[in-house]
């Protein structure tokens, strides 16, 4: 039977436990897993491939199984495994390091799990349909259009939406991690102060905000290229052949845009998290607090920001003029500079200390050696003249191996440090070091020939006979790395049952707060409520947070202190104040009623299974096949049913009694939940009006009105769905008043009205693209729709994305207003004023729509 | 803020949805175009500023939400003007 703190959970040997968790740490696990599982997946296509290159030409796999198995093995290794494999980590490290007992949102955690998992397993599926996804992780146009696809394409189409799935879940992830951190740290705990690990994160989740949105706009719009028949990213077809008065100049260079405008800050996105790992592992294998800790931050701070600065150096090959070209090679240059500090910050803390050669160290200091080699390498391709000859070569494979591996080497040294934490066993640490040694000679024996072979043609299986030596060397390195996880994987595997039992923290000088409490910790995390309020770590007791409270509500702030690092203790920085209490009370900051409730839930896996069942049919639905059709109508249908289901289900996450809360303090985790989702959508909407604008610029601006668009296409019609958004966030307005005035009669019409103006909108929308899509002019004799022209596919992929996030607005419209039809609300506005913040930013991002689309 | 205030704001939009259509209407897009764009874009930014700072209450916010939606608008606006620079 389920202990009350157990929060309805079944126990860990239950299978069903792992479908109905919500819990941070069983998540973390569950990320790391499964990561480990796309590692495998990416490594033996690896494996396959280079096998296929100890000698020139595809005699193994084939062209088509050559370039599908290079593409799949990126695309998993970069979105699959490494980032997910640090937020294994982040999922369960960070709640514990900040003083929080679980993320701001534990559903929303289990969601953004299960959509990466489903993801991954359509990525797999697309091998099933045909082919998959064969032109490079970078997924250039316009070979990733259907038209330069060979065969259907299916397989394409599934790694499109795979990917949009994967960014989904990524987004809900980012808001969660950022809501967590700004509303859930420990009192007195100072965003500065929190540990390095954390810091990474918080700074890794920020840059996923906006990066991964740009991203989701790009796979939006590809994935409507394929099912839909818009014509981005590809030149007009005149039948068979390319035509030649092709109407979308900047097709090719609009996905490079919206690609690396998420790619380089990609780079960092997968680098953070290892720095992270590998600072808190210098700290506490050598003994020392991190030396220039300031520094090394506000380093960390400054390439967040570059890291949206830097996106053309992937594009100096291309048309792009000089002027940005050499902007973008000094923004490109300096952003090396904080990594050097941050390095020799690295190097000095183990200068200064006093070195345990531990595993985790180990492979610490082996990632450093190789982001050193990978870093300096890079600075090669950010200047323009050496990128003319080093682009598209082995160069750039070897560069960015050496920096994106050398994270995960750095990821794998935080698995062996954080393994006694989440298992509660050490693991046999000779082992340990031999796996490091096998590993760091695979590694720099596969990757590091192909520095002396870089003339090798990237992503082409055909290469220089006299390379050859240097291929079958970097053949043989790839299969030692590969060897080198059997052992890993034994080591890890064996030890969960023969491993020495450990106690709460068992390196000596790990100070960071997770080392303060039991391996592994408990559901609730802490014996009490978490408080930095002396400088040092403390729990506190029911009767000591109903004062502070009532004292000094928000909390104290005195002594702050950084929570990492330092000087040696006594086995962790830790004062349990009231830790005789913390087993025979409720936690503190459970008290209340409610929050025993069950934390379990089905929901999130069914809306991802769901997801994913409707993505594998959209995935076929231009070929008209009944199957792929059902397949997409029930997806859909099971999608709404369970996200219904989970909003109606009772789940309760209260937020803590006492937090430290800068810079949100007066920003409930609702509002600022919201409030982040929408920084993203921003991004998101932004990157399609860019995409607009730069296609449009591409053709010629003042042409394009007269050239692509209809004389039918007015102002009107545009005017009156402004008129209508307009009033109708004007009722959400009034909603409000009349809620908190407790006027039930008042608020359900608002939302009434707010709901019919918002269907009135979609029916005048409806009736001007049937006017559109049926007009027959001398220009225009089959209609404008959707695959006529560039400037017709930006007019309804734009709108038609806005009518989207419209509909969305009116399901929740309609909910909300059955709930105030039977009392909800009187007195208390704040749903109605958080449905009011997505809905006016709604009305915003019509507002640009408006004159760009109608009257402009 | 009361019933008042937003209805205000509502009259101030809806002033200047129209003050933008009127723009075309009255020819000025045909005409000087480059004129009507920077008017009819100016009115836009200024009717978001006004929803998002009274209608989504950023005026009595933290300013750290008003920079979390400049964080995102810089971004956005950042791909935009430098990808279209980028080919001119």
């Amino acid at each position: 039977m389920s202990h009350d703190h157990e929060h309805g959970l079944p126990p860990k040997s239950s299978v069903s436990r792992w479908f109905l968790t919500t819990n941070h740490k069983d998540i973390g696990v569950l990320y790391l897993i499964t990561a480990l599982f796309f590692l495998v997946f990416g490594g033996v296509l690896a494996l396959l491939f280079r096998l296929e290159l100890i000698s020139s030409g595809a005699d193994l796999l084939g062209s088509m199984g050559y370039n599908q198995a290079v593409s799949t093995h990126g695309l998993l290794m970069v979105f699959w495994f490494i980032s997910p494999f640090a937020f294994g980590f982040a999922n369960y490290i960070v709640p514990l390091q900040i003083g929080a007992d679980d993320l701001a949102f534990p559903r929303l955690n289990a969601l953004s799990y299960w959509l990466y998992l489903f993801s991954g397993i359509l990525m797999g599926v697309s091998f099933f349909q045909g082919t998959t996804f064969a032109g490079g992780w970078t997924m250039y146009a316009p070979l990733n259009t259907p038209a330069y696809i060979p065969g259907e394409g299916l397989g394409a189409t599934s790694v499109v939406l795979a990917l949009i799935m994967f960014t989904a879940a990524v987004t809900l992830g980012s808001v969660n991690f950022l809501t967590t951190m700004y509303r859930m740290r420990a009192e007195n705990l100072r965003m500065r102060d929190i540990p390095i690990f954390s810091l990474s994160i918080n700074l890794t989740v920020w840059m996923m905000l906006f990066a991964f949105a740009a991203l989701l706009a790009a796979l939006m719009i590809l994935a409507s290229d394929h099912i839909l028949g818009t014509t981005y990213f590809q030149y007009s077809i005149d039948g068979t052949t390319m035509a030649t008065d092709a109407d979308n100049p900047g097709a090719s260079l609009l996905w490079a845009h919206l690609f690396w405008f998420f790619g380089h800050p990609e780079v960092y996105i997968v680098f953070f998290p290892a720095l992270g790992v590998m600072a808190e592992c210098f700290q506490t294998f050598t003994g020392r607090r991190l030396v220039g800790r300031k520094w090394f931050i506000i380093s960390m701070v400054l390439v967040a920001l570059q890291s949206f600065v830097v996106w053309m150096h992937h594009m100096f090959l291309t048309g792009i003029n000089l002027p940005i070209k050499t902007i973008f090679m000094a923004t490109t240059i300096g952003i090396s500079l904080p990594f050097d500090l941050m390095v020799f910050s690295l190097i000095y803390t183990m200068a200064k200390g006093r070195v345990r050669f531990t595993t985790p160290f180990l492979f610490s200091l082996g990632a450093l050696i190789l982001f050193i080699i990978g870093g300096i390498t890079g600075v090669f391709l950010g200047a323009i003249v050496l990128d003319y000859q080093f682009r598209g070569t082995y160069w750039v494979v070897a560069h960015f191996h050496y920096v994106m591996v050398a994270g995960a080497t750095a990821l794998f040294g935080g698995l062996y440090y954080w393994y006694p934490k989440i298992t509660g066993k050490m693991y046999n640490e000779t082992l340990g070091k031999i796996q490091f040694g096998v590993y760091f000679l695979g590694f720099n024996l596969l990757y590091f020939p192909m520095f002396i072979a870089w003339e090798t043609p990237r992503r082409v299986f055909v290469y220089p006979d006299g390379l050859q030596i240097w291929h079958s060397m970097a053949t043989v390195g790839g299969f030692i790395l590969g060897a080198s996880f059997l052992l890993m994987f034994y080591n890890l595997f064996v030890s969960l049952w023969r491993g020495e039992d450990v106690g709460p923290n068992p390196w000596e000088y790990a100070t960071s707060a997770e080392w303060a409490v039991s391996s592994p910790p408990s559901l609730e995390n802490f014996p009490g409520v978490p408080s930095y309020a002396t400088g040092k770590l403390e729990f506190l007791d029911e009767e000591a947070v109903t004062e502070r409270t009532e004292s000094a509500p928000g909390g104290a702030a005195h002594g702050h202190a950084a929570t990492d690092g330092g000087t040696a203790t006594d086995g962790g920085a830790v004062t349990a104040r009231a830790a005789a209490t913390a087993t025979a009370v409720e936690p503190a900051h459970e008290v209340g009623g409610e929050e025993h409730a069950s934390h379990a839930s089905f929901w999130p896996f069914l809306v991802s299974l769901g997801g994913f069942i409707a993505f594998l049919g959209l995935s076929g639905v231009r070929t008209g096949s009944v199957f792929y059709l059902s397949m997409a109508a029930v997806g859909g249908v099971a999608t709404f049913g369970s996200l219904v289901g989970m909003t109606r289900e009772p789940f309760h996450a209260p937020e803590m009694a006492i937090a430290e809360r800068w810079p949100f303090e007066r920003v409930e985790k609702m509002k600022l939940g919201m409030w982040t989702f929408l920084a993203s959508d921003i991004v998101l909407f932004g990157a399609f009006i860019g995409s607009y604008a730069f296609v449009r610029v591409a053709y010629g601006w003042t042409a394009w009105h007269h050239d692509l668009i209809p004389a039918e296409h007015v102002t009107m019609p545009g005017l009156i769905n402004t008129y209508l958004l307009l009033t109708s966030s004007f009722l959400v307005v009034l909603a409000m008043v009349a809620a908190e005035r407790e006027s039930k009669r008042g608020t359900v019409a608002a939302l009434v009205g707010t709901f019919a103006l918002g269907v009135g909108f979609l029916i005048n929308k409806g009736i001007e693209w049937n006017h559109l899509f049926h007009i027959s002019t001398e220009t225009f004799p089959n209609g404008w729709g959707l695959s006529t022209n560039i400037a017709s596919s930006t007019f309804y992929l734009t709108t038609g994305l806005h009518g989207a996030h419209v509909t969305i607005g009116l399901i929740i419209c309609a909910y909300m207003t059955v709930r105030a039809w039977n009392g909800a609300y009187q007195g208390d506005d704040r749903a109605i004023e958080y449905f009011g913040l997505y809905w006016h930013f709604v009305d915003i991002v019509w507002l640009f729509l408006f004159p760009l689309f109608y009257i402009l | 803020m009361d019933w008042k205030g937003y209805t205000v704001i509502y009259v101030v939009l809806f002033v200047f949805a129209t003050a933008q259509a009127v723009v075309e209407f009255a020819g000025l897009v045909d005409s000087a175009y480059w004129a009507a764009f920077a008017l009819i874009m100016v009115l836009s930014v200024i009717k978001a500023v006004g929803v998002a700072a009274y209608y989504q209450h950023l005026r009595w916010e933290p300013r750290a939400v008003t920079y979390l939606v400049l964080g995102g608008t810089v971004a956005a606006l950042a791909l935009t003007g430098a990808a279209a620079y980028s080919i001119l």
